[in-house]
């Protein structure tokens, strides 16, 4: 059973790879529109556009080509380390690749330090106290998205107190406000994986052994963690993914003239053999890290892993109590209800940056538009969205729950790509817009739901009563949709509704960076960067956004702390009933 | 061998390489209480699914009521499975923990399109009492019943089901040696007034003794006595 489950996922995860590729070097053909003039004015502005020059241009870039040729000749062209010409400088790709791919390495690392450091801050407490875990706030440094950090640091550390300098990349303290922004979150995420797994380590029996033995608290300590990392790992590989989403958000924050950056630009100004390279060199950098995950993995396990003989018990995340997510999700509504009963689009500019006042009580933007109206419509246009790729991803997921192996490699697949890349990936080929952005979340957000249900499905089959059905005479329809699907759809949708935040702050990451809803739209994302203009004038129309932000932020990690807990106490009650005859 | 309820002849079950059923033959008439015996793992259970056809055996022929099985396709099969009804070991697993008892005890009616709403609770009520729950019980879920009131709720479905041949699977063995006695006197009783066939498998001696009129013991997949 489980060997052709595993084939089919490797099989799927090569083809989802190649899937991939193929969608890198199709771009110029997917995406259907004519780059001849753009590439004619900005290589010689003073010709003339006539019909021969375009022409001679299409055929020079291979566009009347069919997709397959182009395909083709632009795999043998990189098999070679050709990777294209720029279509707005004319000039080689690969070197602007590699300059850029050298400062997100130097930001990266910076970022993995800052992440390191406030992991071992989170992890620390628990180690000293023995048991307990992070309390609630350990919790929240992950769930902020690195575009609204990068701004927040920026607002703090760089405007408000101007301490370090807020944008370019001259000297080493350049480095420090968008390695905070990135390394942040990558170490929240890191601190609560670590620090929600040891407590339930410190109570296995060979800590008490240990004790009783006499061996120094800091020698438990370490073979703790040493016992905590290796399951652990696979997830800290997805981290290291994950920043090279984050590093596309906070270099352009930043103005770090990184592979992250570089790739945006290229996407926003159609210039596609930049955006294929800079695009294949994230994916580069995605697939090493996961790699290098997985070899640190092999080598600290060794044999344990091929038996697989070590699994860690079920971790003890925080639990939220359910009045925070229910508080935070009323203090949302209020504010959302109120902004809808207003006009966001009225363009008043005798009141332009109005400070909060009764006629506008979050304040008015650059245009004299009501700040709250624009909150509240966003957040319509928002989680409207983010709603539809909640049912997507459910009925995806659902279909794909019986079909595990596929799930699975898709999966891996979908795990790789951060949405910012996607998005990137899907506004190149269908332009920047709001479809094409909940296509991009939408891509990247089924496949934990789809392996929720796939467990859900196999647990269902396994189970005696379903075979009573059968012995019945019971149809397999009726066995599909009286017991299998109910038992499946129920808990899945759950997780789904709860994904909605996550998903909601996805959406407005790809608004924040011009790949998603287009001005004037009201969409979070793009009301925090519309507002980045006048922050300095006017910081309430950048805070109302932020802390709607990191309000959905706080409500998806409560609202996960949440599920976890009742999941874990389930598993924890259930053997109690599975008593098996003695002497069978 | 012509008025034998049950008559299986050369059963084999293979999982992959392992033979867990090899060259079984046994027949059971109605009305009789047929038990397999044997260690854990001889091959009993897996006896009982391809008796069941739950699990399609891999050599031999189920006969029962006349009719041949093995050679049967799943949907030549399905009306005739309501004849042949399990019982299993585990009484919670055998029951859907989200179908409250009443549900459960109806379905095997409305799968074969025999519920109408004017008896059909009537029906399943006098299901419940038959086999000695308080209908009351009805609007409870598997999990707020005790072991052996599951177990009577998984013998009232089978009954719904309108069976020949009951095959018990471990029926008691996960029970109270207290609850174990209502339950087999219960089977009893049921056999004494429906003329049920049953096929007993159990691994424990005394309790074979007292219940069944013949034994065949199980060793490794094989008969050795019987």
């Amino acid at each position: 059973m489980k060997s052709p489950v595993k084939n089919a996922a490797g099989l799927t995860r090569c083809v989802g790879l190649l899937a991939v590729l193929g969608v890198v070097g199709l771009l110029p053909w997917l995406s259907h529109r004519d780059p001849a003039l753009t590439v004619l004015r900005a290589r010689s502005a003073e010709q003339e556009a006539t019909e021969e020059a375009l022409a001679a241009i299409r055929a020079d870039l291979g566009l009347d080509a069919g997709p397959l040729s182009l395909l083709g000749r632009w795999s043998g062209h990189l098999l070679r380390g050709d990777f294209g010409t720029s279509w707005v400088s004319g000039h080689d790709v690969l070197p602007s690749v590699l300059a850029g791919l050298q400062v997100s390495l130097a930001l990266m690392g910076a970022a993995l330090g800052v992440a390191v450091l406030l992991a071992a801050a989170l992890v620390a407490p628990v180690l000293v106290r023995g048991r307990g875990s992070a309390g609630a706030f350990a919790a929240m440094p992950a769930a902020v998205p690195e575009f609204l950090l990068a701004i927040v640091v920026l607002l703090v550390f760089g405007v408000w107190l101007g301490w370090l300098p807020t944008s370019g990349w001259e000297s080493a303290e350049y480095l420090v406000l968008p390695a905070l922004a990135l390394g942040v979150p990558a170490g929240g995420l890191l601190g609560r994986l670590v620090a929600d797994a040891l407590p339930a380590v410190l109570e296995e029996r060979w800590v008490e052994l240990w004790r009783g033995a006499g061996v120094s608290r800091a020698r438990i300590a370490g073979a703790a963690l040493r016992r905590v990392l290796p399951p652990l790992v696979p997830q800290f590989g997805m981290v290291a993914v994950g920043l090279t989403g984050g590093a596309v958000a906070v270099e352009t924050v930043f103005a770090v003239p990184g592979i992250g950056r570089t790739a945006l630009g290229a996407a926003r100004s159609q210039d596609l053999p930049l955006l294929q390279g800079s695009v294949l060199a994230l994916l580069l950098l995605g697939l090493v890290a996961g790699a290098l995950a997985a070899g640190v993995r092999h080598r600290l396990l060794g044999p344990a892993l091929r038996d697989a003989g070590l699994t860690l018990p079920a971790a003890r995340p925080v639990r939220a109590h359910p009045a925070v997510p229910v508080t935070l999700a009323a203090v949302l509504l209020l504010a959302i209800g109120w902004g809808l009963l207003r006009d966001p689009y009225t363009v008043d500019t005798t009141v332009r940056l109005a400070a909060p006042s009764w006629a506008h009580p979050l304040g008015t933007d650059g245009l004299g538009r009501d700040v709250l109206a624009r909150l509240g419509h966003g957040a319509a246009a928002t989680v409207g969205t983010a709603a539809g790729i909640c049912l997507l991803s459910l009925l995806i997921a659902l279909v794909l729950g019986f079909l595990p192996g596929i799930g699975a490699g898709a999966a891996d697949i979908a795990n790789a790509l951060p949405p910012v890349i996607v998005g990137i990936l899907v506004a190149a080929a269908t332009g920047p817009g709001t479809g094409g952005a909940a296509l991009a979340v939408a891509l990247i957000s089924w496949p934990a739901l789809s392996a929720h249900a796939a467990a859900l499905v196999q647990e269902v089959r396994a189970s005696a009563f379903l075979t009573a059905q059968r012995a019945i005479g019971a149809s397999p329809w009726w066995i599909l949709t009286r017991h299998v699907l109910p038992s499946v759809a129920a808990p899945v949708a759950r997780h789904a509704l709860l994904r909605l935040p996550g998903i909601a702050l996805a959406l407005a990451s790809l608004g924040f960076l011009g790949l998603g809803a287009q001005p004037p739209a009201p969409e979070w994302g793009l009301l925090l960067e519309e507002s980045r203009a006048y922050v300095e004038r006017a910081p309430w129309a950048a805070l109302a956004p932020a802390v709607a932000l990191a309000l959905l932020a706080g409500l998806a990690v409560s609202g996960a702390a949440l599920t976890q807990g009742r999941r874990v106490r389930r598993a924890t009650s259930a053997p109690a009933r599975k008593e098996t005859p003695v002497g069978a | 061998m012509s008025d034998a309820l049950l008559d299986v002849r050369d059963l084999v079950v293979r999982y992959g390489p392992a033979t867990a059923v090899d060259g079984v033959s046994f027949s059971l008439a109605a009305g009789e209480t047929l038990a397999l015996n044997g260690p854990s793992g001889c091959g009993k259970s897996s006896t009982a699914l391809a008796v069941l056809q739950l699990r399609r055996p891999s050599a031999g022929e189920v006969h029962f009521e006349g009719r041949e099985l093995t050679s049967l396709t799943e949907r030549e099969l399905r009306p005739l499975r309501p004849r042949m009804q399990p019982v299993f070991q585990d009484p919670y697993g055998s029951l859907s923990p989200r179908h409250r008892i009443r549900d459960a005890v109806a379905e095997p009616l409305k799968v074969q399109g025999r519920w109408h709403p004017a008896d059909g609770p009537a029906r399943v009520c006098g299901l419940l009492d038959r086999v000695g729950l308080d209908p009351a019980y009805g609007d409870r879920l598997p999990h707020e019943l005790s072991g052996g009131q599951c177990q009577r709720a998984g013998i009232a479905r089978a009954l719904a089901a309108g069976p020949r041949l009951l095959v018990l699977d471990e029926p008691v063995s996960s029970l109270d040696p207290s609850v174990r006695a209502g339950v087999l006197n219960l089977l009893a009783d049921l056999q004494d007034d429906l003329g049920l066939g049953y096929l007993f498998i159990c691994h424990d001696r005394t309790v074979v003794r007292h219940f069944a009129d013949r034994v065949i013991e199980m060793r490794d997949g094989r008969v050795t006595s019987g």
